[in-house]
C-alpha cells in the first residue's frame, strides 16, 4: 500500500515538472523543473526494483548531464531579450495535444491489452551491479563496445566544433 | 501494476513530443528530446520487471550513456549557433535552407 502511494506521489511530481519543462518561458527555469523530473524517476526506478540504473540516473543523469545543461545556459548568460518571443504558443500546443492525443490513446490501449503483474519489490540480486554486469559483459559485449566508441566519437566531436578558435582575432 | 508505470510512459512521451513541436527555444526543445528519452528508459525498466531479466536494464544503461554523448554535442552546437547568430531561435536557425 505504502508503495503504490509512493508510485502515485513520485509520478505526479514527474509529470508536473515535465508540464513546468515545456511551459516555462526562461529555459532555466524549464531546466529547473526537468531536474524534479528526472529525480522523481529516479525514486520510480527504485520501486521497480532497478537498484544499479536509480543510481545512474541520479549520478549521471539529474548530477552530470543537467549540470552541464545548467552550465551552458548560465554560460551563455540568457536575458529575457535574447528569448525567441513566442505569441503563438498556446496555439501550437493545443494543436499539437490534438495530434498527439490519438495516438497516446491508441498506446494506451496496447498497453491495457498487456497482462499486468505487481510490482513487489524483489530481493536475490534484481537489478543488482552483479546481474547487470553478468548480462552487460555477456550478451551485450558488442553494443557496449561500440558505445564506447560511440563516446569518444562524441568527445572529439564537441571538441573540434567548440573548442575552434580563429588565428586570424 | 506495470501497467501503470507503462501509461505513465506514455504521458511523459507525449509531452516531450509536445514541447518539441510547440516551442522553440532550443533549450527547452532539447530537453525535451531528453524526456522522451527517460520516457522510454521508464518503458524499458518497467517491462524488465514484467519479465523478471535484466536485458531491459542493460538498455536503460545503453540510453543514458547515447544521451550523455547527445548533450555534448548537441550543446556544442548550441554554443556554435549562439556566436555566429545572437539569439536561441530554432526559427532563425535555417541554415540549411537552399
Amino acid at each position: 500500500m505504502f508503495a503504490e502511494w509512493l508510485y502515485f506521489g513520485l509520478a505526479g511530481l514527474s509529470v508536473l515538472g515535465a508540464i513546468g519543462l515545456i511551459l516555462f518561458r526562461h529555459p532555466m527555469n524549464g531546466a529547473m523543473s526537468f531536474v524534479v523530473t528526472l529525480i522523481s524517476l529516479a525514486g520510480l526506478y527504485a520501486l521497480l526494483s532497478a537498484k544499479l540504473i536509480f543510481a545512474v540516473q541520479l549520478i549521471v543523469y539529474a548530477g552530470a548531464i543537467m549540470s552541464l545543461i545548467i552550465f551552458i545556459i548560465m554560460f551563455l548568460n540568457i536575458q529575457d531579450s535574447d528569448l525567441p518571443d513566442e505569441k503563438g504558443k498556446g496555439l501550437f500546443l493545443l494543436g499539437g495535444a490534438v495530434v498527439i492525443a490519438p495516438i497516446s490513446l491508441f498506446l494506451y490501449k496496447i498497453v491495457k491489452s498487456l497482462p499486468g503483474s505487481d510490482t513487489k519489490i524483489i530481493g536475490n540480486g534484481f537489478g543488482d551491479v552483479r546481474e547487470v554486469g553478468l548480462v552487460l559483459f555477456k550478451n551485450w559485449l558488442l553494443p557496449f563496445e561500440i558505445i564506447s566508441i560511440l563516446l569518444l566519437i562524441a568527445l572529439v566531436g564537441a571538441v573540434v566544433l567548440a573548442g575552434k578558435r580563429e588565428a586570424g582575432k | 501494476m506495470i501497467l501503470d508505470y507503462l501509461t505513465l510512459s506514455i504521458i511523459l512521451f507525449s509531452l516531450g513530443i509536445l514541447g518539441v513541436v510547440s516551442r522553440r527555444n532550443v533549450f527547452t526543445v532539447f530537453m525535451s528530446i531528453e524526456l522522451m528519452l527517460n520516457a522510454a528508459n521508464l518503458a524499458f525498466i518497467a517491462f524488465s520487471r514484467l519479465h523478471v531479466s535484466m536485458d531491459g536494464h542493460v538498455l536503460a544503461l545503453m540510453i543514458i550513456a547515447v544521451a550523455a554523448a547527445e548533450a555534448a554535442l548537441a550543446l556544442a552546437v548550441v554554443i556554435l549557433l549562439h556566436k555566429h547568430k545572437g539569439v536561441l531561435d530554432t526559427n532563425i536557425f535555417s541554415l540549411l535552407k537552399g
